[in-house]
């Protein structure tokens, strides 16, 4: 079984992170239509009341709606983040797929997706403790320290790295005549 | 770059063009130019033995030093 080049593990594996990028692309633009509309709802109650007439749905979604629209937009921005990483890796395996691995533009490609993964775990700590912060009582998800992710972040970042060398071995192989 | 490649003068005097010389030696006309233009980082001792074969010269005909500033495209690589 071939790793590299056309019909090989490579090409599958696009063909998944093609799928995931645009059911990440439809989850996020759902997910932020929804904060919208939460938003709107949130900060005008009575327009909620014209169209439900349940006083207490009203009452909640005044008390709750902010809360529960910022929750929504952490998880667009967290999803956004994953779809930053995924439509990176596409364009990554797009390159393994044609054959050319260490296409120069790999190491931007790699140091931005340890970027991000660095930047969602920070967010990831911010929104649990801004949620901790701001309703106590809801279950939040964890925001404690991971020691996998970090170690995640500096292996991409170290990945990068590697491909950089790589980038570099094939401009020199390349003028070697 | 204070190594200089001269296939530029060795063909002119064996009144050879760079085509001809790429079909003899099976290096192509564009890494032949890139050769010529001293563009090359490195030339492999199959292809230097393949062009004074083909050219009846020496390497040294081929390749001269010259002093003057040092290579940078080692440089250029670390940006």
């Amino acid at each position: 079984m071939r790793a590299l080049g056309p019909g090989s593990v490579s090409s599958f594996l696009k063909i998944i992170l093609d799928v995931i990028y645009v059911g990440l692309w439809i989850f996020v633009s759902l997910l932020s239509l929804f904060t919208l509309v939460a938003l709107l709802f949130s900060f005008n109650p009575e327009l909620l009341a014209s169209l439900l007439p349940i006083s207490d749905a009203v009452e909640a979604i005044s008390r709750d709606g902010p809360l529960f629209a910022g929750a929504l937009a952490a998880w667009a921005l967290l999803l956004g983040g994953w779809m930053v990483i995924v439509e990176r890796l596409r364009k990554i395996f797009a390159t393994l797929t044609a054959g050319d691995p260490f296409h120069p533009d790999n190491v931007v490609r790699l140091r931005l997706i340890g970027l991000v993964l660095a930047g969602l775990e920070v967010g990831r700590y911010v929104f649990s403790g801004m949620a901790r912060w701001l309703a106590p009582k809801a279950k939040v998800i964890d925001d404690s320290f991971t020691l996998t992710a970090w170690f995640s972040v500096l292996v991409v970042f170290v990945l990068a790295e590697v491909f950089r060398e790589g980038a570099r071995l094939r401009r020199e192989a390349e003028l070697t005549i | 770059m204070p190594v200089r490649v001269n296939l530029d003068r060795v063909l002119l005097d064996r009144r050879m063009s760079l085509t001809e010389l790429s079909d003899r030696v099976g290096v192509t006309i564009a890494n032949l130019s890139i050769l010529k233009t001293g563009k090359a980082r490195a030339v492999r001792f199959s292809t230097l033995d393949a062009l004074c074969r083909e050219l009846q010269c020496q390497p040294g005909d081929l390749l001269t030093f010259e002093y003057g500033p040092a290579d940078s495209h080692d440089e250029d690589d670390e940006d």
